[in-house]
């Protein structure tokens, strides 16, 4: 017991000599938590697609257009000033700019020589959509002045006016008329939500919490393969043959040090996302004990085994750093799993990432207990009985 | 300037002996570009970017003038490639809400019996008490909530036809009224007045005609469909072009404690040379990773990045910025393990802050800010504009932030050289 505790305290010092390792532990992860929770694409989101508008007129009708666009369920409205459209336009970031030019006014639509400028990208489906919220919006407000200039030609039709000021007269009386009845417009279209069951389970900080936890200990679990191959390197390990420490020992002191500093670096993440975040991860305390245990497990046992094929630290290094950055993609710990092709989806299940994963979201998303995390659980502790025998069976000193 | 050029050509050739490098340098970005290709779709044609054949449920109870009208917008030539409706005709309403819940459509469109006449109504029934005061019939959009942006623009196309509809009524309907108002028809003549009125502008007024015009026009050239990988890719070597310059970086403090640097410094070769070999050295490698990991997108993913002439430039400049960042990781450290270190966290931290991981627009805008001073996030800029069709014309913003990146690095790191004595006979 003593000299498990000797090895595993001598890797800790090892790990531990450059202050810059506290970055990896704990600052980074932090960070990325923190980014990925606020940065990442949110179940409700603005989905609709982004219409760049210029309003050079600043009028009450171009502000009034805008506003009908923001009512849109189709298109975003988002003002710009003409040069950077311009340039989003020119280097196609925006597909579709719509400018209300200096002269649109209520004088213009009156006199029939208002006009907008709508510039759209070749063959592009958002500016067809784009394209019809643009009139829907343009037709709400000026149609009560289109009803009023018709009201007046009818009028002409049937006779003619006296001086001007009565047909101005007899268009303002009809543009109060045609306004009145829009207010009073009854709404024709009723929209219910379907009862489609959302087939992404999301929330932006749980998964962030979850997916950073499971990449920044997956990644120096891997690392076991580079403690191994540095004392390979240095020598140390033909040294240990000489003392009496039988290769169980060694194994299960290196490796329980590193499965203990990964539960250290898990029970700060977890906090963080307790008091920081606000995440339901204190709900079953034990059940989180028993699915993190069984995950660094896992991770410690692929290390161990990589440990095995690697030569140089170097390179156990980079690989550890590259096999946890793809199993942690491939496992649903960036982008919700559900998002991925279905294909896909069955694919990974291969990955210990993807397990632990599901198992830590059915704790902080989805607030489900042990029962429910003992199939994850299972399949975490059957990776590392599988990579820990591989790992023995295979391990050298030399 | 030949040993400045044969400093710099030896740590190419050591970089790529380098198996541990190559990982990181090569191995990584490559896997990760095939990784990310494979959970978004790009290799299974499935983006779910939901904006084409959009498939809607059309249940027409109306079977009149305006319901039908509706059908037929869903059916039109202009929105063959957005709109997929239902080819056979749809007449239960139950059925079609069943096939949104079970997600086989973005929405369903219900047009109950009766719609047009309580838009339109006729002679009889404004003597009916019944139907004159019954509350207005409303077409139904039974929305799939798991495809809100499908279903926002199927809403978006009723809206717009709704528009129309209620523009004709309160335009047919203040015409009559004003006439009858100022005394100019009896109220016997209205229904024979509005015919005629009908009757006349069906002849004149083209469909759907706007008070205020709309301008519109289409850019030259082709449509661009943007590939989801031209973003990836470029992000993905961006970041571990990170890694290569401050592995660079470490390289001049490896050389200083295995003692070749002094035994170079001893040598006929001023430290000018030296450092200018050093940062040569780190610049060809860096330039060689991204065009290597250029070609083998290109040849293993199909994926076209843009201008030729663009992408040159654009890396040059990319691979400029990095080196100047690799110069003050190394400046800054006192060991090769500190560049290590730090260099990661900062290739790491570059990463996603530059847009490698979540593109920077769903980012928060302090994110964004922040995000100027990484060389990512400019050459991502400039990556994105050449997958989107652009040319080097349009690369000016990216390259001379790059550029001035990279100058501004490299004259910071040079003074902090200096103080250290790093590179002194």
């Amino acid at each position: 017991m003593k000299k498990l505790f000797a090895i595993a305290w001598k890797d800790a010092v090892v790990r531990f000599a450059s202050s810059s390792e506290l970055l990896f532990f704990i600052i980074l992860p932090i960070v990325f938590t923190f980014l990925l929770a606020g940065g990442s694409p949110s179940a409700n989101g603005d989905n609709r697609i982004r219409l760049v508008v210029v309003d050079q007129a600043n009028t009450a009708i171009s502000q009034k257009i805008i506003v009908e666009l923001d009512k849109s369920t189709a298109v975003r409205p988002e003002v710009l000033m003409l040069e950077e459209a311009e340039s989003q336009f020119d280097s196609r970031r925006a597909s579709v700019v719509l400018i209300l030019p200096a002269s649109l006014d209520l004088q213009a639509i009156q006199d029939g020589t208002a006009q907008v400028d709508f510039r759209q990208q070749p063959n592009n489906l958002n500016a067809t959509v784009a394209e019809r919220a643009v009139q829907t919006a343009i037709r709400r407000v000026s149609s009560t002045i289109n009803a009023a200039n018709m009201a007046v030609k009818e009028a002409e039709a049937n006779g003619t006016f006296e001086s001007e000021a009565d047909r101005q007269a007899y268009f303002a009386d009809a543009l109060k008329l045609a306004q009145s009845m829009q207010a009073d417009e009854p709404e024709r279209v009723i929209v219910i939500e379907g009862s489609t069951p959302d087939r992404v389970d999301y929330d932006p900080r749980a998964n962030a919490s979850a997916g950073q936890l499971v990449t920044w200990v997956f990644i120096p679990l891997f690392g076991i393969s580079a403690l191994f191959a540095y004392e390979r390197q240095q020598g140390t390990l033909r040294r240990i043959l000489t003392t009496p420490t039988s290769k169980a020992t060694y194994l299960l002191g290196t490796i329980a040090g590193q499965v203990v500093m990964a539960f250290v670096q898990m029970t700060l993440l977890v906090l963080f996302g307790i008091f920081v975040m606000r995440l339901g991860w204190g709900r079953d305390p034990f059940a989180l004990f028993v699915l993190l245990t069984a995950a660094a497990l896992a991770a410690g046992a692929i290390g161990t085994t990589m440990g095995t094929f690697i030569k140089t630290e170097g390179q156990a290094g980079g690989l550890s750093i590259m096999a946890g950055m793809v199993m942690a993609l491939m496992g649903g710990c960036w982008y919700p799993l559900e998002l991925f092709p279905s294909t896909v989806q069955n694919i990974v299940k291969v990955l210990p990432t993807t397990w632990a994963m599901q198992g830590l979201l059915d704790i902080v998303l989805r607030g489900q207990g042990l029962v429910a995390i003992l199939p994850e659980a299972g399949v975490l502790l059957g990776f590392a009985a599988v990579f820990f025998a591989i790992g023995v069976l295979r391990f050298k000193y030399e | 300037m030949l040993k400045t050029l044969l400093i710099g050509l030896k740590d190419v050739r050591l970089a790529f002996r380098d198996r541990a490098a190559l990982i990181l340098m090569l191995a990584a970005p490559f896997v990760l570009t095939l990784g990310l290709g494979l959970v978004t779709g790009r290799f299974s044609g499935n983006t779910n970017s939901g904006l084409s054949d959009i498939p809607v449920i059309i249940v027409n109870l109306d079977n009149d003038q305006l319901g039908d009208a509706l059908v037929e917008v869903f059916n039109s030539q202009d929105l063959a490639d957005l709109m997929e409706p239902t080819p056979s005709r749809f007449a239960d309403p139950e059925a079609a809400r069943r096939l949104i819940d079970e997600d086989e459509a973005a929405a369903a469109v219900i047009i109950p019996a009766g719609f047009t006449r309580s838009v339109i109504p006729q002679q009889a029934d404004f003597t009916n008490p019944e139907t004159f005061a019954a509350e207005p019939v409303k077409i139904e959009v039974y929305a799939n909530p798991s495809r809100p942006t499908g279903a926002g623009i199927i809403k978006a196309i009723v809206d717009e036809f709704i528009s129309r509809v209620e523009e004709g009524r309160v335009s047919g309907a203040t015409s009559i009224l004003q006439l009858m108002f100022s005394g100019r028809i009896t109220p016997e003549q209205a229904e024979a007045a509005g015919t005629a009125m009908g009757e006349r502008l069906q002849e004149n007024t083209p469909d759907g005609a706007l008070a205020i015009t709309v301008n519109s026009s289409t850019a030259d050239g082709e449509a661009v469909k943007f590939d989801a990988l031209a973003y990836i890719a470029p992000g993905m070597a961006l970041m571990f072009l990170m890694y290569t310059v401050s592995y660079g970086g470490r390289s001049i403090l490896a050389e200083r404690a295995q003692g070749t640097l002094p035994r170079l410094l001893v040598s006929p070769t001023s430290s000018a040379q030296i450092l200018g070999g050093k940062i040569f050295g780190i610049f060809l490698t860096g330039g060689a990773q991204m065009l290597i990991l250029i070609s083998a997108s290109s040849l293993f993913f199909q994926l076209k990045w843009g201008d030729p002439l663009g992408v040159i430039v654009l890396v040059l400049a990319a691979v400029f910025g990095a080196t100047g960042w690799g110069m003050i990781i190394t400046a800054l450290a006192r060991t090769p393990s500190q560049v290590a270190s730090i260099g990661t966290a900062i290739m790491l931290i570059f990463g996603i802050l530059g847009g490698s991981f979540i593109n920077l627009e769903q980012m928060p805008p302090f994110v964004q800010t922040m995000s100027k001073i990484t060389p990512n996030a400019w050459a991502l800029n400039g990556f994105t504009t050449l997958g989107l069709g652009g040319t080097l014309a349009d690369l000016s913003t990216p390259i001379m932030a790059l550029l001035g990146m990279g100058a501004l690095l490299f004259a910071v790191s040079v003074m902090m050289f200096g103080k250290k004595n790093l590179v002194q006979k």
